[in-house]
């Protein structure tokens, strides 16, 4: 009984010590936060067309079709990375994708756009970074997929990858359905 | 060597002070009224910056701690309460932009826990107390 009790700490430190090892192993990124917004519908705002001399209402202009909501900028680097995948993902499967020009210069905006191509099928303009808060937004890129009901179902922060870019596709088919 | 001493005492401990009050809020942030700016610093503590998760969005200079110190300021001057403000963060980024974790469902275990080994403890110190008592009797 007594060298039971006397084994039980070292049995439980090792147990401790596999978790700790488990979550080291696993492809996981400690600092990444969930979405508050998951399951709730679009957040309404009033915004500007980056080409256009138009406003964009939400959530007025979602619903009908799955749509993706990108938040880029010409100053972020892994936006560049990730932009051929947008254009893949607008080119093969025809996805709506909104991009959302994040606290950036809109002319360089345009240019960027021009020389790269553009897969948005809207681009808005935050220059204050309100749209971002509004959507919970805290590094870029961030990429939304909401449901043909105006509902977000889904967060990615970070860029879409070639590593990443078939799990995104699915996720998207799966909220399709 | 004392006095090389002392000056390096004096300047460790100067240079805490210093950094204490350094502070990321920049002067054209400031609010008019002190009484609301006060309000503004205060909830500023309370709110952590997402970028720098350690850190409230009062002591980080990353982009989107300005934006949201801003936002609360605007906030303040529109009229919202303290508490309306912090249901706007927490709408959008979570309990996690808190400090200050609530006490709900979800965090139960967070507040409570620590009690629960604080009640093993005392009792596992009893326990040996006792057996060390019987011990000393038998001898």
């Amino acid at each position: 009984m007594k060298k039971k009790i006397l084994i039980s700490p070292i049995i439980v430190f090792f147990l401790i010590l596999l978790v700790f090892f488990y979550l080291l192993i696993i492809d996981r990124n400690p600092s990444e936060l969930p979405s508050v917004l998951i399951n709730k519908k679009v957040p309404a705002f009033k915004a500007k067309l980056l080409f256009e001399n138009k406003t964009f209402i939400s959530p007025g202009e979602f619903g009908n079709e799955t749509t993706i909501v990108n938040f880029f900028a010409t100053w972020c680097k892994p936006c560049l990375d990730e932009h051929p995948y947008l254009k893949k993902l607008s080119n093969e499967r025809g996805l709506k994708i909104i991009g959302i020009n994040y606290k950036d210069d809109s002319k360089r905006a345009i240019k960027w756009l021009e020389k790269l191509g553009n897969p948005y099928s809207n681009v808005l303009v935050d220059p204050n970074a309100r749209l971002g808060i509004d959507w919970g937004v805290y590094g870029l890129p961030e990429t939304f997929i909401v449901n043909s009901n105006g509902v977000i179902k889904y967060r990615l922060v970070g860029p879409i990858t070639k590593k990443n870019y078939d799990a995104f596709v699915l996720k998207v088919k799966k909220i399709e359905k | 060597m004392q006095r090389i001493l002392l000056v390096i005492l004096v300047y460790l401990m100067t240079s805490q002070i210093v950094t204490k009050n350094c502070y990321s809020v920049e002067p054209d942030e400031f609010l008019q009224n002190p009484k609301k700016e006060l309000r503004a610093r205060n909830i500023s503590k309370n709110v952590r910056c997402l970028v720098c998760q350690n850190q409230s969005i009062d002591e980080s200079s990353a982009p989107l701690a300005k934006d949201l110190r801003i936002l609360i300021r605007r906030k303040i001057e529109h009229g919202n309460s303290d508490e309306e403000i912090y249901n706007f963060l927490t709408e959008r980024y979570g309990d996690f932009i808190l400090l200050n974790p609530p006490f709900k469902i979800s965090t139960l275990f967070l507040w409570i826990l620590p009690f629960v080994f604080l009640a093993i403890g005392i009792f596992v110190i009893f326990l040996h107390n006792n057996k060390s008592k019987k011990l000393d009797y038998n001898k």
